[in-house]
């Protein structure tokens, strides 16, 4: 890592740290995604990578000194909220009409 | 001394003088109050016994607490049902960590302000504490395993989310009027001016309509009467808590008091001008302890007044706290933030 | 090594919160469990918004996210009454293997292309900078005039959210 721009404070905590945190549990979050069967559990891993990308964003917002990075993380996570109220009542709806949530069972387009 | 020392210094002397002065001095009291309050409204003596005017009665009621037998019910989420009402006290107990309870005072050649944690978000840290309080009342309804505490959890949590949002735009206004989320600087507003010449600049009188909202969305977040529903003991048992005994429900009852003594100290802040009075601008040791004074007072008032609504009204059934929380307040709260708006931009207040 | 001083440790220690906990979050059969581990994580993941200079941001994933959106997945997940993923006959342990091999593979390709690339080599800041100690006003005069579009196209899209979610779990009397 270059280091921040002139002109920044400088952070007691190196940036590349925090970027290999973020990494990691979108990799974390990757793997739930793909190993989990519960459709709700899959919708959490989701939350979770959705969740790395924001400390991403707040990493480069802090590097460059920019406040830019941290309106986006603000938006992210209003249309996260609103994403998962639909998301939830899609899985409701689901439930109601298979009586199950496991997305092995769902599979109604398989020839 | 180094100044990190003598800050960590100053920061724990003002943790333990806040945390000794509520848990030691008002919590015990207040549950007297409490009881004593209910007999006289109720044209009865109310605990006389243990004591002298029944004064001891919250330590016969704490050892009570931890005498009794422990139980969990069988097929309960062991793990949950223990962290449940710890994951409600936790919260309880930080609120006031931002609470302003006095003006600055100079000791040992530092000025110190008398709040634990003058964090520039301010009533944001409190709301955050309220959302992580949900949590315990519905984890302490599902892990009961039983259908009415799961009912009471369920309803109990809803309840407290819908009142969270008239609650928090009744505040906005506030902070709109202020001009910071800084608790601090929301006091030294009120205390800055007059309103209309010769009302002091106390929230309550331009955003009435908000300190109204608040007061009543107070009532229903800290689960008091008329709103509430979880301990309803005629319809659902005892709502969220009915499988907790002994320690554990000992703490779901300390929750409860502490949100209660937080509630009031935010409405004395936010609405009433918190440690300041008009008129009165002493400075040094002498303006700090009258201020800590005035800030007991007027929370002191709003402790009453929560017991004495709670032994006068009759509850409200759930439906019509659902109706009032998002068709009345929520409209309500929003029409308060707009006229306070364009008080702020016509320079009114 | 940089200095140790009390953000490392405290950087440290909320790191080390927020994967243990995202792990957990991953490995757990209950679902209730889950949405309790990821609170967990958020709170991790809050103190390191407050490190990284945004105490708006890390309120806001307490009170929004982690007090809002998972009780609403924990309200779900009670409404529905889900219990544990139950061991199947056809579990498909290649599947399995597979998908846990492409998380790792490119957790680490991620990792190492995000440590590798440079900052752009511009001299200032294009945007607003980060005020240092006290940055709501900012914030809040950066939302309402740079980004005031987004910030209406932001109510609205809640505004559809929340009326396609009544329609979507409203019960059919037929």
């Amino acid at each position: 890592m270059t280091g921040v721009l002139p002109g920044v404070a400088p952070m007691a905590v190196p940036p590349g740290a925090f970027l290999v945190v973020a990494t990691l549990l979108f990799a974390i979050g990757l793997a739930g995604a793909l190993l989990k069967r519960n459709a709700l559990s899959i919708f959490l891993s989701i939350e979770l990578m959705m969740n790395a990308v924001n400390l991403l964003f707040l990493t480069y917002a802090r590097m460059r000194g920019d406040l830019a990075g941290q309106m986006i993380v603000f938006f992210v996570i209003a249309v996260a909220a609103a994403e998962a109220a639909v998301g939830l009542a899609i899985f409701v709806a689901l439930f109601r009409a298979h009586r199950t949530v496991d997305v092995d069972k769902i599979a109604l387009l398989k020839w | 001394m180094s100044p990190a020392l003598a800050a960590a210094l100053e920061g724990a002397a003002k943790i333990a003088f806040v945390w000794g002065v509520v848990l030691g001095a008002v919590l015990p009291n207040l549950i007297w109050v409490e009881r004593r309050m209910a007999g006289l409204i109720q044209d009865r003596p109310g605990p006389n016994r243990v004591g002298p005017f029944g004064l001891f009665q919250a330590i016969a009621d704490i050892l009570k607490m931890f005498m009794k037998e422990d139980v969990v019910p069988m097929y309960a989420d062991r793990l949950l049902h223990t962290i449940a009402p710890l994951i409600l006290l936790v919260p309880a107990m930080s609120t006031f960590a931002v609470i302003p309870f006095g003006s600055s005072i100079r000791l040992f050649d530092r000025d110190i302000s008398l709040v634990v944690a003058d964090v520039n978000i301010g009533i944001l840290y409190v709301f955050a504490l309220t959302s992580i309080g949900i949590y315990g009342l519905v984890l302490a309804g599902w892990a009961s395993n039983n259908k009415f505490a799961l009912m009471g959890g369920l309803r109990s949590s809803a309840q407290v989310i819908s009142y969270e949002l008239a609650m928090g735009i009744a505040a906005i206004s506030v902070f709109l009027a202020a001009g910071s989320l800084r608790l601090t600087k929301v006091v030294e507003y009120q205390a800055s001016g007059t309103f209309l010449g010769f009302l002091p600049l106390w929230n309550c009188f331009p955003q009435a309509l908000g300190c109204m909202i608040f007061v009543v969305s107070a009532f229903a977040e800290t689960n008091r009467l008329p709103f509430d529903h979880p301990e309803a003991e005629a319809e659902l048992v005892a709502g969220y808590h009915t499988e907790y005994s002994a320690f554990r429900f000992g703490m779901f009852f300390m929750a409860e008091y502490l949100n209660l003594i937080a509630a009031s100290a935010m409405m004395a802040t936010l609405y009433f001008g918190g440690w300041s009075l008009p008129g009165l601008h002493l400075t040094g040791i002498p303006g700090g302890v009258v201020s800590i004074a005035v800030f007991a007072a007027k929370t002191g008032f709003f402790i009453f007044l929560f017991v004495w609504v709670r032994w006068t009204l009759p509850r409200f059934r759930f439906d019509q706290l659902m109706n009032l929380g998002w068709k009345v307040f929520l409209p309500l709260a929003l029409l308060n933030l707009i006229v306070t708006g364009a008080l702020v931009l016509w320079g009114v207040i | 090594m940089p200095a140790l001083s009390g953000e490392l440790v405290v950087f440290g220690f909320a790191s080390l919160l927020v994967l243990a906990f995202a792990l957990l979050m991953v490995v757990q059969k209950t679902p209730v469990r889950s949405v309790l581990s990821l609170v967990v994580t958020f709170f991790g993941l809050s103190v390191l918004a407050i490190l990284l200079a945004a105490p708006f941001i890390a309120a806001l994933q307490i009170f929004v996210y982690a007090g809002a959106i998972l009780v609403l997945f924990l309200f779900v997940i009670m409404l529905l009454n889900l219990k544990e993923e139950a061991a199947d006959k056809d579990d498909r342990p290649v599947q399995r293997t597979l998908g846990l091999l492409v998380a790792l593979a490119l957790g680490g390709l991620l990792a190492g292309a995000t440590l590798r690339a440079p900052l752009p080599p511009r001299g200032t800041p294009t945007g607003t900078p980060i005020p240092m100690p006290d940055e709501i006003p900012a914030l809040g005069r950066l939302l309402f005039s740079d980004y005031l579009l987004a910030f209406e196209v932001l109510s609205l899209l809640l505004l559809v959210a929340a009326v396609g979610a009544l329609l979507l779990s409203k019960r059919r009397f037929e």
